[in-house]
C-alpha cells in the first residue's frame, strides 16, 4: 500500500494540493488563449485530480524494479511505457470532459484539442517527476531500514554471545577441561574470547571482505568443536576467489549457528556441515547445509536469525539478492546468493 | 552407608566428564553408566535401576523433561543444564537440585548433600503422580509431542499426528497413525498438557483433536457423535458439544 493511504489526513491534504494546482491552470489559461476562466477550472480541477492519482502509481512500479538491480536501460523502457499510457490516460479522460462539457459551453472540445500537446507535455513531465520523487522517497527508506536492521543484527549478535546455550555450554567444557587438559583450555579461552572481540568489531561495520566474515565463523566453529568434538565434522568447500568480495557483516556466523543448534546439537551421532562458496563474474553463491533429525525435541525455534539474514540481504541488494532454503526429510540448506561486488 | 548408584545422562562428553571428575573423590556414589543421548538415558534408569540421575535438558532424542516422564520417579533427578529458565519445571516434577553449568565442586557437593539427605529419610520418596510431572510446564506452553514406552523402546507421537484420546483406568489410549499406544495416565492430564485450542474435551472419556472432526450429528436427544476424518464414532456429551461449538465459533 502506497506510504499515503495509511494517514488519511495527509492524503487529503495530497488531494487538496492538486486542486489547488487545478485552479491555478484554469486562471492562467485564458492568458493563452480564448477560453473563459469557468470553463478552464471545470476541465483542469478534475484532470489534476485525476493525475493524482495516476501520480501514486509511480511507487508500486518503483517497488517492483529497484535502481541498483535493474539494468538502466530496462528500467528506462519500464518508466516510458509507464509515462506514456499515464499521459494518455488522463488526457483521453480531459478530452472526454470537454466534449461532455461543450453541450454547456459550444467549442469548448475544439479549444481543448488546441491545448492537448502542452498538457500532454505538462502531464508528461509531472509523472516523471512523480517517478524520481518516489525513487528518492524509497532509497531513503530502504537506507533507513538497512540500518535499523544491522543495528538489530549487531545486538543479536551479542545476545548470542550470552545466550546460554553457546556461551555457558562453553565455559562449561572449559572447566572441564581445566583438569582434564590445561592447555586445551588455554586454547579454547582464547579461542571464546577472539570470537566475542571478532564480532563485536565486525557488528560496528556496514559491510565486509569475506575473508573476515569466513575467519569470525571458524573462530565460532573452533569453540562449538572443542564442545562437540566428532560429533562436528566440517567440510569447507570455498573458492578462494570470494576472500575479497563485499558481504554484510555477521551474515553467515548466524546461518553456521543454526546448523549447529538445530541440526548437530540435536543428532545423538552428530553429522557433516557443509560450507560452500562461489563466485563468477555477477553473483557470489554461499550456502550452509546440515543433516537434522526430523524427529527431535522440540525447541525454541523462533527463526529470528534466518529471518533478519533475508532482511538484511533484501535491505542491501533488494531483489538483486536473494536466500533460499532447501529442506528435505532429514538434510537442510540455505542458499544466499548477491551481485559481485569487490570491497 | 550406602552406596548410592548414579547415571550420567548428558549428549556432551566433557559435561559428562566434569561430573565423573567431581564424584570420583565421592566414595558413596558409584557410576554405573553413562548417556549421550535421551532414548539410552530411559533404556539404561529402567535396565539398571539407579538411585541417582544426573540430567540434562537439551540432548538429542529425548529431552529430559521427556525422559523423566518415562523414567520410574522413585530416581533422585538433579538436572544439570545451562539454561537457568527451566528451574521452576524441574522444582515442579520434583527435582532434587537443579545446577546451572558452569557449576563449582563446592556447589556440587551441596547438591550431593541434598540427595544424600534424601535417602537418609526413613521414609523412602513419595512416587510423584504421572500428572503432576506433566502439570509442570510455564502457563501457554503446550506439548507439541507425547512419549510412550512400548516395551523397551521409546515411541513419539507429535501431538500433531495424535486423533484422539480414550481413557482407559488408569491409562489413556492415543490413536495416532491408525495405531494405538497406551500411556499411564489420566486423561484430565493429558488435557491440561495439551492446547486447548487444538483439542477438545467431548465427552469424560474422549479428547480429540479439533482437526480431526468432519462433522458432528445428534444421536439421542442430550447426546452428539463426532464423526472423524476417518470415520470413527466419538460420543460426545451435552457438555463437550457446548465445547465444540464454543471453539469452533472461534476459529
Amino acid at each position: 500500500m502506497h506510504p499515503l493511504f495509511k494517514h488519511w489526513r495527509r492524503f487529503l491534504l495530497y488531494l487538496a494540493a492538486w486542486i489547488e494546482l487545478g485552479f491555478i491552470l484554469g486562471l492562467v489559461a485564458p492568458a493563452s488563449g480564448n477560453v473563459g476562466r469557468l470553463e478552464a477550472i471545470a476541465i483542469m480541477v478534475p484532470m489534476m485530480l485525476l493525475l493524482g492519482f495516476v501520480c501514486l502509481a509511480p511507487y508500486y512500479v518503483c517497488r517492483s524494479i529497484p535502481l541498483r538491480a535493474v539494468a538502466w536501460r530496462s528500467l528506462l523502457q519500464h518508466h516510458l511505457v509507464g509515462t506514456v499510457l499515464a499521459a494518455a490516460g488522463v488526457i483521453l479522460v480531459g478530452k472526454l470532459l470537454a466534449s461532455a462539457l461543450s453541450s454547456v459551453w459550444p467549442g469548448l472540445d475544439q479549444l481543448f484539442a488546441h491545448a492537448t500537446p502542452v498538457l500532454t507535455v505538462f502531464v508528461a513531465l509531472t509523472f516523471m517527476l512523480s517517478t524520481a520523487l518516489h525513487y528518492a522517497y524509497l532509497e531513503i527508506e530502504s537506507s533507513r531500514r538497512a540500518e535499523s536492521l544491522a543495528r538489530e543484527a549487531q545486538l543479536k549478535a551479542l545476545k548470542a554471545q550470552i545466550n546460554p546455550h553457546f556461551l555457558f555450554n562453553s565455559l562449561n567444557s572449559i572447566s572441564a577441561l581445566t583438569s582434564l587438559d590445561p592447555a586445551r583450555a588455554r586454547e579454547m579461552c582464547i579461542g571464546l574470547a577472539d570470537f566475542l572481540r571478532a564480532s563485536l568489531r565486525l557488528g560496528e561495520r556496514d559491510t565486509v571482505p569475506f575473508s573476515e566474515e569466513l575467519a569470525l565463523t571458524n573462530m565460532y566453529l573452533g569453540v562449538e568443536q572443542a564442545r562437540f568434538g566428532k560429533r562436528l565434522r566440517l567440510v569447507r568447500d570455498i573458492d578462494p576467489a570470494c576472500n575479497t568480495c563485499e558481504i554484510p557483516a555477521l551474515l553467515i556466523q548466524p546461518l553456521v549457528e543454526n546448523a549447529v543448534k538445530h541440526g548437530i546439537a540435536m543428532m545423538a551421532e552428530g553429522g557433516e556441515i557443509v560450507i560452500s562458496g562461489r563466485r563468477d563474474r555477477d553473483q557470489v553463491r554461499f550456502s550452509v547445509a546440515n543433516p537434522f533429525d526430523p524427529e527431535a525435541p522440540v525447541q525454541d525455534r523462533n527463526g529470528i536469525g534466518l529471518r533478519n539474514v533475508r532482511a538484511r540481504l533484501e535491505a542491501r541488494y533488494g531483489s538483486a539478492a536473494k536466500m533460499q532454503i532447501d529442506a528435505t526429510e532429514r538434510h537442510y540448506q540455505v542458499t544466499l546468493t548477491f551481485p559481485n561486488k569487490t570491497l | 552407608m550406602k552406596t548410592l548408584r548414579a547415571i550420567i545422562a548428558d549428549d556432551e562428553e566433557l559435561a559428562r566428564r566434569i561430573l565423573r571428575e567431581y564424584l570420583s573423590g565421592e566414595a558413596d556414589i558409584d557410576i554405573v553408566e553413562e548417556c549421550p543421548n535421551g532414548f539410552e538415558a530411559v533404556k539404561a534408569v529402567n535396565d539398571l535401576k539407579p538411585d541417582l540421575l544426573f540430567l540434562d535438558i537439551q540432548m538429542p532424542k529425548l529431552d529430559g523433561f521427556e525422559v523423566l516422564e518415562l523414567i520410574d520417579s522413585s530416581v533422585a533427578v538433579v538436572f544439570v543444564t545451562a539454561y537457568d529458565q527451566y528451574a521452576m519445571r524441574a522444582f515442579d516434577a520434583a527435582a532434587v537440585d537443579y545446577l546451572l553449568k558452569p557449576f563449582t565442586a563446592e556447589r556440587f557437593r551441596a547438591s550431593l548433600d541434598r540427595v544424600r539427605t534424601r535417602f537418609a529419610s526413613a521414609a523412602p520418596p513419595a512416587a510423584l503422580p504421572r500428572d503432576l510431572k506433566l502439570a509442570s510446564r510455564a502457563p501457554g506452553e503446550y506439548l507439541e509431542r507425547l512419549v510412550v514406552k512400548d516395551g523397551p523402546r521409546v515411541h513419539v507421537i507429535a501431538a500433531s499426528k495424535l486423533d484422539f484420546a480414550e481413557a482407559q483406568d488408569d491409562y489413556v489410549s492415543l490413536r495416532s497413525e491408525g495405531k494405538t499406544w497406551l500411556k499411564q495416565q489420566t486423561i484430565s492430564g493429558l488435557e491440561s498438557a495439551l492446547d486447548p485450542r487444538r483439542f477438545i474435551r467431548v465427552h469424560r472419556g474422549y479428547l480429540v483433536n479439533m482437526e480431526r472432526i468432519a462433522r458432528v450429528e445428534p444421536n439421542t436427544k442430550d447426546t452428539w457423535l463426532a464423526i472423524l476424518r476417518d470415520g470413527t464414532r466419538i460420543p460426545m456429551s451435552r457438555a463437550g458439544y457446548s465445547r465444540f461449538r464454543e471453539l469452533a465459533g472461534t476459529v
